[in-house]
């Protein structure tokens, strides 16, 4: 089936051009550069950020927010230093998963990766304590994944059994972990937490 | 020697999962006499997953304007935390706005731009020196390393301070402590798959994997490294990628303050070298 | 006082030797140790510009300043103080012509640094000796393996966040190297990685030649990095765009086409001489007035202004120097101007040999010392020296032969004819020897780089042996001078036209303007806004009062031109105009400046019948209202026709893109093309494009785009899938067709046509070092007429073309040519073959009394007969001498006596 542009958004591409990191979008022409360097790309063929980018200069709107590949960038941002034209390709795609999650909470999208719910499982442990806590982190985003807290645990034990013991024996992580007694398993919490609970309202609530 | 006191950025992963890297940095700066005040109550740089570079700024704002009112510029052994700590400053130096804006987020976000965001390599490397390193050198870590860069010390262009595609300034530091670097160019600065190791392990695996084997492939004795993320995913992770993958690996993968603080003299212990996951031994055997 | 030429590359050559044989005196000054610059590493050019870089340094109105820096610089134009090296020269007038320097911050990834990975530069250089040593195979400088696979990977260094602008040349050298490679060595696979293929008219045809016979694959991705593997193998990825997939691709070699940069002397020079420089570090100059800089009185030209070709390069320093020089007053003789004198040469052919080893890069491949004996034996042969190496040796050795020892035949070996024929002719006059006494012998290419090394030196002997028996029959030929009319004809009286007529005026020659249009301006009457902004009507209104004014210039409007005789410096014609003028004007050089027309794409895109297609010079015309629209698809390629497609045609794209989008941002406008070929600084422009919302989809020739039921299809060969558009507007780029008039000036000035346009002298097969000139001296061609490119060429076109002209009427007399036919009227029969032979009309009958003869037994009776003359146009081509069939009909200097002593020892 033929594009047919009209029936396109192409007002999408000044929605990426008015998201942070989006900015430098429209430089864009399309030289392979990025995908040609994309570790990614050599694991997983069909990842293409530059068609991604190009999908996003048309207009087409749907296939790109809901093109599962947009969540496999290990923003190594070895597509940002390359690119010729200062596109700042990272960004631009964090530019456009931000949009996705948007368009998701607004429950017009369901997005199939669970990137976002890690993401902000990740962030809400640093809002509520001014730092990592990764059980806390595990703890939230691995029921949300499954969708359920015993599938959750049940899967969080899976992939942490062995790497937990390891961390443990080493005093890395666990009763004993950290720099001292407990602190592998409390939050490490610091003070002016309020200050966090400012900045994700203030920057998250814009 | 131009550097004698820096505000320290230990970053997350130093309370746990790097605990090895904190301790070998704290102790490597210590034997060469450069003080690291830990910046006070410093707070999450958001790693990579901040995706949005506002939240990334106000996250960091913070920090750095702790180190700023120490007068000191900030060092971290995280090259995710230093690509954090360096966007920041950048966009805050160039933007009178976006000071502005952080400041209205809460008043401790006020930052003039007077700090400088360093890695550790950096400062190894550039602010102490070769000379100074060679003075202090005591013992040869005749090993052979692949050195492993990672993503954020040569790219993107803005924050980077080596090569993005032919970084030389751990190479160099590995020839100054007696050892030999393997051929490892390409996979230098390849990504260790890190950011997508919860979400789809998958793909790190497999990227961690191809880091791994080509050391190994090149007769490595270790892979050397400078970040906490890589060094979750090389070495913490490794026996999940050889599980996962059916393969046997074994490679050891140390921090680059590990090996140096070796040939400074520092006594295995006081560098972690027994919390690296891989066993280490390989390594101390061949410090004469 | 002098004119100093900054910068001794080949736009600082060619401006320096225009001033000097025009008779200015001029300082060259170059920072390195050599005269050539960039040109004479390239593989093709270090012998094309040899010839010039002698005649600088023989030049007796250049004072050559080598290893010398320019280290300040007072005064004003008229009258500068030049402080050279710790020296102070006054000048009234200077040229700038830096040059470039090669981007060298190569990313490391390239792998440049590894003896396979290499620059097109160090390439140009392996190719260059792969000459000298007669390579049969294209081997791997790391271990000397056969290169079987070479991939060039396109634009490093250029169109990138380091270096914005397109670097222009890439494309044409990259296609040339690669063309070399694959006429040398067929069997090694080429590859080509680009973005989009910008090479121009003829260079166009060189690149389908190379997709085509030659099995080059062009293959569309920017790589970013060469994979080293451990066999020595290097490994680039590209993006197969029709499979959709990043494929890897195993080379032998890769060589890296570099882009440009401004030369850092640049920054220094504009420090010193207070010249702007615009914002990549070029010398700024303007759209319509390309060599003039900011300071009056220095000129600039060449790569110092934009990245640019040879062609290019020259053209700018063609004009330059001639807007250096009118601030500048003639204070030299000039070269070959001065009464000659030739010895007479007696019966007794006392023959002296001078062969060069050209610093063994022949005496490296054959054994000159036995070739030597063997010519010393040679009958006639009074000396032989085989002890020069260089060429102003040889001439020198030349000069005193022919002074001191009394040699009147000489034979030069070592030395390519065509390239070298000319300066020897010279020596041996300079020395008091008619020029037809020389006969030269091609050791290098058909002797040292054809054969192994003993093979070589036989060869050799019995080459010399056939150029010593030819060179005993040798006789001198009678020389002539002639006047020089000091008027130039222009033709056309579009941009090009007028800036040549101006600039001849300027420089004191009268000049005629005949234009065939009633009024002047050719096709910018046309144009409402330049790319840079400027309205044209402006820039147009103030050349043509220009014109009008000068009381030099005589203008003819409704004009034609017929009946054109003579040769350079002496041409005649006839004007003939509509409102009933019929004149015979005299002018001793001609400029033909016709300009070209915009093709109607009748039918394309249904143009003609349906008004929602129009050409992009009708939109840009809509555009100085407003637009009524809300998509526009702009068709760059594919336009089907005649003529060809203009340099321009990107520019003009992306600038009325642009255009359209600030005057309504929210309209979509989709420019479908097939290479978008916005070079040099115009890149940025195609960037603004892009930022502003301009979408662009690049199809394939195979698949191209269709209009149905208001619908355009395309199939997007990046996006791999069709796409269509509902537009409101379809602007369609046209071609170019050569000025109906250009057939006839073609036959009248002599000059050869391609695609109806004029074409260029050929002088080397693949650079262009005399852009403007032709092959029938005195004609200068410019402006559209060669090639329709952007309105600052054409002006640097007319520059040019004025200088070269200006060079000409500079001189008070010419010579006649020497290699011409002559007839024995005796023998002659009067059958007229001849004058049906003769491509350019130069014999005829005639009729000629005879006398009356008595025989023993009979008595014929006097009269009239009928026989050949030769007249002036004759160019000596032989076709009347070896169809005569009365062998009464011979050319100069390759009379049959001469011809067949030579054969004899064949």
């Amino acid at each position: 089936m033929p594009i047919k542009t009209w029936e396109l958004d192409s007002n999408f591409k000044n929605e990426i051009l008015n998201e942070a990191g989006g900015e430098h979008l429209t430089a864009c022409y399309q030289c392979s550069t990025c995908t040609l360097g994309c570790p990614i790309t050599e694991i997983v063929p069909s990842y293409n950020p530059r068609k991604i980018i190009q999908m996003s200069l048309l207009g087409m709107r749907n296939e790109v927010l809901s093109n599962p590949d947009l969540w496999i960038c290990a923003i190594c941002q070895t597509c940002t230093a390359r690119c010729p034209q200062d596109v700042v390709v990272g960004d631009v795609l964090a530019a456009i998963r931000r949009i996705a999650e948007k368009e998701e909470e607004a429950g017009n999208l369901k997005i199939e990766s669970p990137r976002p719910l890690f993401e902000k499982a990740f962030l809400h442990t640093v809002e509520k304590y001014g730092r990592l806590y990764d059980i806390g982190l595990a703890l939230e985003y691995y029921p949300k994944r499954e969708g359920g807290t015993v599938s959750g645990i049940k899967a969080m034990m899976n992939d942490y059994k062995d790497f937990g013991m390891r961390m443990a024996f080493r005093g890395k992580m666990g009763p004993l972990g950290g720099h001292g007694l407990l602190k592998g398993v409390l939050p490490s919490k610091i003070k002016k937490t309020d200050v966090m609970k400012k900045i994700f309202e203030k920057v998250e609530g814009k | 020697m131009s550097v004698d006191k820096l505000a320290y950025y230990p970053g997350c992963p130093s309370e746990a999962t790097a605990l090895d890297q904190d301790i070998s940095t704290k102790a490597v700066f210590k034997a060469l006499g450069v003080e690291l005040v830990e910046v006070e109550d410093w707070n999450c740089c958001g790693a990579a997953e901040a995706e949005d570079p506002k939240l990334v700024y106000a996250l960091n704002a913070r920090n750095l304007a702790i180190a700023e009112k120490d007068g000191l510029d900030i060092v971290t052994p995280c090259s995710i935390c230093y690509y954090n700590l360096a966007r920041t400053n950048n966009a805050l130096k160039a933007d009178e706005k976006l000071r502005a804006e952080m400041a209205e987020i809460d008043p401790s976000l006020s930052y003039n731009g007077t700090v400088t965001p360093k890695h550790i390599l950096d400062v190894l490397m550039n602010d102490i020196g070769v000379d100074e390193l060679k003075s202090k050198i005591v013992k040869k870590v005749e090993v052979k390393v692949a050195p492993y860069y990672g993503c954020y010390i040569g790219r993107p262009l803005g924050t980077a301070f080596d090569d993005p595609d032919d970084p030389v300034l751990m190479d160099q530091l590995i020839e100054l402590i007696g050892g030999e670097n393997v051929p490892f160019d390409y996979m230098k600065t390849k990504c260790c798959g890190g950011p997508l190791m919860m979400t789809r392990a998958d793909i790190a695996f497999e990227m961690a994997r191809k880091v791994l084997e080509t050391a190994k492939n090149a007769g490595a004795d270790c892979v050397a490294l400078a970040c906490p993320l890589c060094g979750m995913m090389l070495d913490a992770k490794q026996p999940d990628v050889e599980k996962a993958l059916g393969i046997k690996i074994g490679m050891p993968v140390v921090y680059i303050t590990q090996l140096l603080g070796l040939a400074l003299g520092i006594d295995p212990k006081s560098l972690a070298l027994g919390k690296n996951t891989v066993d280490t031994k390989v390594i101390l055997g061949k410090v004469v | 006082m002098g004119i100093a030429v900054i910068g001794g590359g080949i736009a600082g050559i060619t401006a320096a030797l225009d001033l000097a044989d025009a008779g200015y005196k001029v300082y060259l000054i170059e920072k390195n140790a050599e005269l050539g610059g960039k040109v004479a590493e390239l593989a093709e050019c270090e012998t094309g510009i040899s010839p010039q870089v002698v005649k600088i340094e023989n030049h007796p109105n250049i004072e050559l300043m080598l290893s010398s820096e320019v280290e300040g610089l007072s005064g004003s134009a008229g009258d500068f103080k030049l402080k050279v090296s710790g020296k102070e020269i006054g000048v009234e007038s200077v040229v700038l012509t830096p040059g470039y320097d090669v981007y060298d911050e190569i990313a490391k990834g390239y792998g440049y640094g590894s003896p396979d990975v290499v620059t097109s530069l160090d390439f140009e250089g392996m190719l260059r000796t792969a000459t000298a040593g007669d390579t049969r195979e294209l081997v791997r400088p790391s271990d000397g393996k056969p290169v079987k696979k070479i991939g060039f990977i396109k634009c490093v260094g250029s169109r990138c966040k380091e270096n914005e602008i397109c670097s222009t040349a890439c494309c044409y050298y990259t296609a040339k190297e690669a063309w070399e490679v694959k006429e040398r060595y067929p069997n090694t696979d080429v590859y080509i990685f680009y973005m989009d293929i910008r090479t121009f008219g003829k260079d166009e045809e060189l690149v389908a030649d190379l997709k085509g016979k030659y099995g080059v694959k062009y293959i569309r991705s920017r790589v970013p990095e060469v994979i080293p593997e451990e066999d020595g193998t290097l490994t680039v990825k590209y993006e197969d765009l029709e499979k959709g997939t990043v494929e890897r691709l195993d080379l032998d070699m890769v060589v890296l086409a570099v882009g440009l940069l401004p030369s850092k002397t640049i920054k220094k020079l504009a420090e010193i001489t207070g010249v702007k420089t615009d914002a990549y570090g070029y010398i700024e100059t303007n759209l319509t007035s390309p060599m003039e800089t900011s300071v009056r009185g220095i000129l600039a030209g060449g790569a110092a202004t934009a990245p640019m070709k040879v062609r290019e390069s020259v053209t700018q320093a063609n004009g330059a120097a001639l807007k250096a020089a009118m601030f500048s007053e003639r204070t030299e003789m000039i070269p070959g101007q001065e009464e000659r004198k030739y010895i007479d040469v007696g019966e007794e052919p006392k023959i002296g040999v001078f062969i060069s080893g050209r610093e063994g890069e022949i005496a490296g491949s054959m054994d000159l010392s036995a070739v030597a004996e063997h010519v010393n034996q040679l009958r006639g042969v009074a000396v032989v020296n085989s002890e020069t190496n260089t060429l102003k040796g040889t001439m020198e050795a030349v000069e005193s032969g022919i002074v001191d020892q009394g040699l009147n035949r000489i034979v030069i070996a070592g030395y390519t004819p065509r390239a070298y024929e000319d300066m020897f002719r010279d020596t041996c006059a300079k020395a008091g020897l008619n020029p037809y006494l020389l006969e030269m012998v091609n050791l290098r290419e058909q002797c040292a780089w054809v054969h192994g090394a003993e093979e070589a030196t036989g060869a050799a002997m019995s080459q010399m042996t056939m150029a010593v028996e030819r060179a005993r029959y040798l006789e001198p030929i009678p020389i002539e001078s002639y006047p020089v009319t000091p008027k130039a004809l222009v033709v056309g009286g579009g941009v090009a036209g007028m800036i040549a007529a101006l600039d001849v005026a300027d420089a004191g020659y009268d000049v005629y303007l005949a234009e065939k249009e009633p009024e002047l301006g050719g096709k910018l009457r046309e144009v409402t806004e330049l790319q840079s902004g400027e309205k044209a009507s402006g820039v147009l209104k103030d050349l043509v009062d220009k014109v009008n004014s000068n009381e030099k210039i005589t203008v003819y409007t409704n004009a034609a031109v017929e009946d054109v005789r003579g040769r350079a410096g002496a041409f005649r014609a006839k004007v003939i105009t509509g409102e009933g003028v019929d004149e015979e004007i005299d002018f001793g050089a001609a400029v033909l400046a016709t300009g070209a027309i915009e093709a109607v794409p009748e039918g394309y895109f249904g143009y003609g019948q349906d008004k929602k297609v129009v050409t992009q010079s009708e939109f840009a015309k809509m555009l100085e209202g407003t637009v009524d629209a809300n998509t526009i698809v702009m068709v760059q390629d594919g336009t089907p026709g005649d003529g060809v497609h203009p340099k321009y045609k990107s520019i003009e794209v992306v600038s009325n893109a642009l255009r359209a989008k600030k005057l309504k941002p929210d309209l979509n406008v989709f420019v479908l093309y097939q290479d978008v070929k916005t070079y040099g600084k115009w890149e940025v422009l195609y960037k603004e494009a892009r930022e502003n919302g301009v979408t662009f989809l690049r199809y394939d020739e195979e698949r191209p785009p269709e209009l149905k039921d208001g619908i355009v299809s395309v199939y997007d060969v990046i996006f791999n899938d069709e796409i269509q558009m509902k537009p409101d507007l379809v602007v369609l780029s046209t071609r170019m067709l050569p000025a109906e008039e250009n057939e006839k000036l073609s036959k009248m000035f002599m000059i050869p046509l391609k695609n109806g346009f004029f074409l260029e002298a050929q002088e080397r097969p693949k650079l262009v070092f005399t852009p403007v000139d032709t092959a029938n001296e005195g004609v200068f061609i410019c402006g559209s007429a060669v090639y329709p490119a952007m309105i600052d060429e054409s002006i640097a076109m007319g520059s040019a073309a004025a200088a070269r002209a200006c060079v000409l009427l500079a001189k008070n007399f010419l010579e006649t040519p020497g290699i011409v036919s002559v007839v024995d009227e005796d023998l002659c029969a009067g059958c007229g073959v001849c004058v049906e032979l003769c491509p350019v009309e130069a014999i005829e009958l005639v009729d000629v009394p005879v006398a009356a003869v008595t025989y023993s037994v009979m008595t014929v009776t006097g009269g009239t007969k009928k026989v050949a003359r030769v007249g002036e146009g004759c160019m000596g081509c032989g076709s009347c001498a070896s169809y005569c069939p009365s062998d009464a009909m011979s050319l100069n200097n390759f009379k049959d006596k001469q011809l067949f002593a030579q054969l004899d020892f064949a």
